[in-house]
């Protein structure tokens, strides 16, 4: 028989992937997840259509799959897709003026926190993780059997791997700053919006200030490296990336203590539907 | 008096005129706005940047400031061009985004999330009206922040320098003017459309970063991957640079856009591509709103 703790973290994470996943106001998100796939997809099936007349090589579209995962994935599906998943998952409870019914349970909010929280990772990780794999297993499949070496003999599969954790750790570390922030703040967007511009300021800031933020770590992990394009490039700040052993456990911490934040603030959370 | 007396009697008092009465959206809103620190902060630090470059502008023609300054050699660092203008534009048009996910979202929203928009409808108000009620709400506060100022550092520049350089630095004056109104013309129809179909502020505030932002990662996405130049119709930054350098500059290019509104050298589009493309958004926007912006809704 497992732990009281335990079953009421399971019932609050069914009753919440129910709700995140077949989620009608969460189309968007899924858009997001799909939209990097189908291009991808296209970009297969068309290269398909011409065999031997490629007009680039596979270790271009490393580079190109290496640019797509830290501008589109990093920068904007999974920063806008957590965004739309944790910030929801107080706040929507509000706007629905459903949340007291979790309130009025017998059961800690700590719980109630982690549980949702558990739910939103769990959507977050299957659309991001499963879009950044499909993405790069789609990518270069027209180049048949040279693919194929390149992922199983060659640096391929290695790379998919950091990619999936990366895509991971992104969902872990803005999952907690917008579960937070649903929390919080009536109007999640002020500080998604600060969230958002300090994120992308991120090359630009000196050293010890490019250490405060999720994008700084999820970049040192990333197998290949991109420039970024001119003219910004003159104004970027060099700095060496983070270990992983730095990085992957101070993004878990990092995400631990803003949940435990979260956690004690839900204690004393009250409800006032009329405000 | 008897409730049964009490029968209907039309408003026998003064009408507005017909012109003005969308003017009574933004009167009422305008003072909500107001209550709101945070706007109100927002809204007096985007002119810094303006006040900086009226600054420069100043201090170049001001032999004596630049002797104060130790910094003779600045006039030649700083040159008050297309450059100048289209930057200053492109901040303060980045700005107006912000503000318009932070206004346009709960200028609609309320009004369908509690019914009310019968309320409206009911008196000699028209659809357009209030849809240009709640559009001149943001139109103002972004004129506010884009061309005024840029208007005002042309007419401070052309006053210190003479006015032969107004004469032939026209062309400036009228792209800030238009190509600010584009921008503002295409970040209210968006707000208020998103506004219309998204109830949760926060979230039609989001969308509004979703539609700039991640539309054009997105573009970028095709791009990269299918090696073209296409992707960027998805990029409303990269459409608006085109337009903005045409209009400053005409066939004459010397730059490569604005600040947050570049178009990459090599990539860029057929203009009328841009125009169409913008035409096509705000056709969108506009059909978006014909939508939801009625008197009577039928909840199923």
């Amino acid at each position: 028989m497992s732990p009281l703790w335990l079953r009421q973290i399971g019932a609050v994470l069914r009753l919440e992937l129910k709700k995140t996943f077949f989620s009608k106001r969460g189309w968007w998100i899924y858009c997001l997840a799909i939209g990097p796939v189908v291009i991808t997809l296209l970009h297969w099936l068309f290269e398909l259509r011409r065999p031997g007349d490629h007009h680039h090589t596979l270790g271009e579209d490393s580079m190109i799959f290496a640019g797509l995962f830290l501008f589109f994935y990093l920068r904007a599906t999974i920063f806008f897709g957590c965004m739309g998943i944790f910030s929801n998952l107080f706040r929507g409870e509000m706007l629905e003026k459903t949340l007291h019914y979790y309130f009025l349970t017998p059961m800690r909010r700590e719980l109630l926190v982690a549980g949702k929280y558990l739910a939103g990772l769990a959507v977050a990780l299957t659309l991001f993780v499963g879009s950044t794999a499909a993405a790069f297993l789609t990518l270069s499949r027209h180049f048949g059997p040279a693919w194929s070496d390149y992922l199983y003999h060659g640096p391929g599969l290695s790379q998919l791997g950091s990619y999936m954790l990366v895509a991971a750790l992104g969902c872990v570390g803005y999952g907690a700053v917008f579960l937070m922030c649903g929390l919080l703040f009536r109007n999640p967007l002020i500080p998604a919006a600060v969230v958002f511009v300090w994120e992308n300021l991120n090359p630009f800031l000196p050293d010890l200030l490019k250490k405060i933020s999720i994008i700084f770590y999820l970049k040192s992990l990333c197998p290949v490296e991109v420039p970024v394009p001119p003219p910004f490039s003159v104004m970027v700040v060099e700095s060496d990336p983070t270990p992983m052993w730095i990085a992957v456990p101070g993004l878990l911490a990092v995400a631990a203590i803003l949940l435990i934040y979260s956690a004690i603030s839900a204690r004393q959370t009250e409800i006032n539907y009329g405000e | 008096m008897a409730v049964y007396k009490k029968t209907y009697r039309p408003y026998e008092g003064e009408l507005t005129s017909s012109w003005s009465r969308f003017l009574v959206i933004p009167r009422y809103a305008f003072a909500d706005l107001r209550s709101s620190r945070f706007l109100s902060l927002f809204f007096i630090g985007s002119f810094i940047y303006p006040l900086i470059c009226a600054l420069i502008i100043y201090v170049q023609h001001n032999a004596s400031a630049l002797g104060l300054l130790g910094v003779q050699g600045a006039r030649n660092l700083i040159s008050i061009n297309v450059t100048f203008f289209m930057n200053l534009l492109g901040w303060q048009s980045m700005l107006a985004l912000f503000l318009a996910a932070f206004v346009g979202p709960g200028q609609i929203s309320p009004d369908l999330a509690n019914n009310a928009l019968s309320l409206y409808l009911a008196r000699p108000f028209s659809r357009v009206e209030y849809v240009l009620g709640k559009m001149s709400v943001l139109v103002v506060l972004m004129s506010l922040m884009t061309w005024v100022p840029g208007l005002l550092c042309f007419g401070l520049q052309g006053y210190l320098e003479g006015w032969q350089w107004v004469r032939d630095n026209a062309r400036l004056a009228f792209g800030t003017f238009v190509s600010a109104w584009i921008w503002i013309l295409i970040l209210a129809l968006l707000a208020l459309a998103l506004s219309a179909w998204v109830k949760w502020k926060p979230a039609a505030g989001g969308l509004m970063f979703g539609v700039f932002f991640v539309a054009a990662a997105f573009g970028a996405v095709i791009n990269g991957v299918q090696r073209t130049r296409w992707g960027h119709l998805f990029n409303i930054s990269h459409l608006i640079g085109s337009v903005w350098v045409q209009l400053f500059e005409g066939s004459n290019k010397t730059t490569s856009g604005a600040v947050f509104f570049r178009v990459t050298a090599g990539e860029e589009l057929p203009l009328w591509c841009c125009w169409i493309a913008l035409g096509v958004l705000c056709l969108i926007c506009l059909y978006m709103l014909a939508r939801k912006i009625r008197g009577a809704e039928v909840v199923r």
